[in-house]
């Protein structure tokens, strides 16, 4: 009788002990979720304290910046055509207000754009994540663009029409950069995600830091600025000149690798080097073993 | 035994007639063979040609390798093929006569030797002490290399850091954060002044200092004065082993680990909420001078880094 309490009991004690595990994991995340101050809306990403500022006659910032990257704000003239885009392919998430309340009211699941500069427009429209493929996915994936330059200029020139802000759209002058500098400058900040060849690699929660191989220079400097996504912004701690040493850097090494036996393997790394050679080297070895050991 | 021998015939080759048939050639065509065995060896022949005239003139690198290469391969192609097909087919068994010294011859030698040495060292006390013990001596320094690999003791470094009250937070080129320098969702890798560039600096002292508000940010219950306009600093040292954790993914809030993946939480103190970091990163208690510095009210509370045997 006692016996068969025991184990009844231990039974249901042991049962308890493993509810408790994911129950507290759940309301953990519950909790997690709820305290995360996301960090949708950033006001003037980037303050033009710059050697060279131009302003039009009514004092508007058109563009500021110095000798290693110049900061263009888009023309005001744009921006009549930026809002029509605007409506067509951004406006049904964004709202028509670009405030990021749709026009059936409900806000704060998309983004507000205003204040954000027209860099982060720019980039995000350029790099063909905007307009998304799906609304709701966990990271907007880079592909071709669908609309052009001239357009995202347009929308970004009606953005900031709305509340001007920066930063501008980067030009930088990759003639006066340092290679040597932006290679240590990339290994310090930029290595850790995307890797030191420049592939990118897996994140957490789903997310990933996307390959640098096939992206325009000035995409780079939008990125590094204002951080798109889940990537942090690199501002005071990285001067104009120390982003154009990496832009060049990445422009020029990491998109033009040099692979001394043709094949870089993705630039995964000696272990993948040593598996591939191992695997043809001996699979060959083997084969030319069979040949000269076969007896009739 | 017996059955790995089924096949094989034992011939004696002193009784070899020339029509034996284990004297042909493997081959059907043994004519074919010839030529075509001819053809490597004239092609590998062509090739080490080129490969001293591809010397002579100082060619590239690739074109040294590759005639040399191929010609090699070439004559390795003919060697094989010759003795695959055109020598005698086998298989031929040799027996081998015994390798070993017979018991007797043994002995003797053994006898010699404590017969003729055995005295001689026996007489000799103090040298043979003298050799043994210096032996012994180097058979323990040949420990210090060893112990050596295995680096310095960490000694106080396991405990503190070189975090003190007042240090200023400077990044890898030395230069002082001040609280403008960073906009929200930026990182950057800072040490105390003065350790950037040492070895102790960059294996305990690396911090992450990242902005994540515009406010004072309490992170925990007791840690509200710590991360003053925002900005808050962890150990750059992973708890489970030790990696950099510097892959910051700012709308997430994590810092992730690259080695294992473990996450941790900006917002709440770094409590990983996944992978195999067992602690919390420790925070780093900042203040904000009147000049705008970042700088350090104190130490780590805890020792950073992955665990050891002494830790509290």
């Amino acid at each position: 009788m006692t016996s068969t309490l025991l184990k009844r009991g231990s039974a249901y004690l042991f049962v308890a002990v493993f509810a408790m595990g994911p129950l507290l994991l759940f309301v953990g995340s519950a909790h997690a979720s709820g305290s995360r101050p996301y960090q949708t809306t950033r006001k003037n990403a980037g303050t033009p304290n710059s050697d060279v500022v131009k302003t039009d006659s009514s004092g508007v910032v058109i563009s500021y910046g110095n000798s290693a990257i110049t900061y263009n704000a888009p023309s005001p003239a744009l921006a009549t055509l930026g809002q029509a885009l605007f409506q067509q392919n951004c406006a049904s998430c964004h709202g028509n207000e670009a405030n990021g309340v749709p026009a059936n009211g409900t806000g704060g699941a998309y983004p507000n754009l205003v204040g954000l500069g027209p860099a982060t427009i720019d980039f995000w429209i350029e790099s063909g994540r905007m307009p998304a493929a799906d609304p709701r996915s966990v990271q907007a994936a880079r592909r071709v663009a669908r609309l052009n330059h001239q357009q995202a200029i347009a929308i970004a020139a009606w953005v900031n029409s709305l509340s001007p802000s920066y930063p501008g759209i980067p030009t930088p002058n990759l003639k006066i950069a340092n290679v040597a500098d932006g290679a240590a400058l990339f290994a310090l900040n930029c290595a850790a995600c995307h890797t030191i060849e420049g592939d990118g690699d897996a994140l957490a929660h789903s997310t990933y830091a996307p390959s640098l191989r096939n992206i325009p220079a000035t995409q780079v400097v939008e990125a590094i600025r204002t951080g798109p996504g889940n990537m942090p912004r690199f501002t005071g701690n990285l001067s104009d000149y120390q982003v154009n040493d990496i832009v060049k850097y990445v422009t020029s090494y990491i998109q033009h690798p040099q692979n001394p036996g043709g094949f870089g393997l993705g630039g995964l790394g000696p272990v993948a080097e040593g598996f591939v050679g191992l695997a043809l080297g001996v699979g060959l070895l083997a084969l030319v073993g069979f040949w000269v050991g076969e007896r009739q | 035994m017996s059955e790995l021998h089924e096949h094989r015939t034992p011939v004696s080759l002193k009784g070899l007639s020339a029509d034996d048939p284990h004297l042909a050639p493997a081959a059907r065509n043994p004519q074919l063979v010839e030529r075509v065995i001819a053809l490597t060896f004239v092609a590998g022949t062509l090739l080490m040609l080129a490969f001293g005239w591809a010397y002579w003139i100082n060619a590239m690198p690739w074109k040294l390798g590759a005639t040399m290469g191929g010609g090699l391969t070439f004559y390795g192609i003919g060697l094989i093929a010759w003795a695959k097909y055109l020598m005698p087919k086998g298989p031929f068994v040799e027996e081998r006569h015994t390798l070993a010294n017979s018991d007797a011859d043994r002995d003797a030698f053994a006898a010699a030797i404590v017969e003729r040495g055995g005295g001689v060292v026996k007489r000799r006390k103090m040298l043979g002490g003298l050799l043994g013990g210096g032996l012994g001596i180097f058979g323990v320094v040949a420990m210090f290399p060893l112990i050596r690999s295995l680096g310095p003791l960490p000694k106080s470094t396991l405990f503190h850091t070189d975090w003190r009250s007042g240090s200023y937070a400077v990044d890898q080129s030395g230069r002082r954060i001040q609280v403008g320098d960073l906009a929200i969702g930026s990182i950057v890798t800072v040490f105390p002044e003065g350790t950037q560039d040492s070895e102790r600096g960059q294996a305990v002292d690396q911090t992450v200092l990242i902005r994540i508000s515009n406010q004072d940010f309490t992170t925990q219950k007791g840690r509200e004065t710590w991360a003053p306009m925002g900005y808050v600093a962890y150990s750059k040292l992973c708890t489970h082993l030790g990696c950099p954790v510097g892959l910051y993914e700012q709308q997430l809030q994590l810092l992730v680990c690259p080695c294992h993946q473990s996450a941790f939480n900006v917002t709440n103190g770094a409590i990983p909420n996944f992978g195999p970091a067992p602690r919390p990163l420790p925070q780093l208690p900042l203040y904000i001078d009147s000049q705008g510095y970042i700088r350090a009210q104190r130490d780590y509370h805890t020792p950073v880094g992955p665990g050891f045997w002494e830790r509290p």
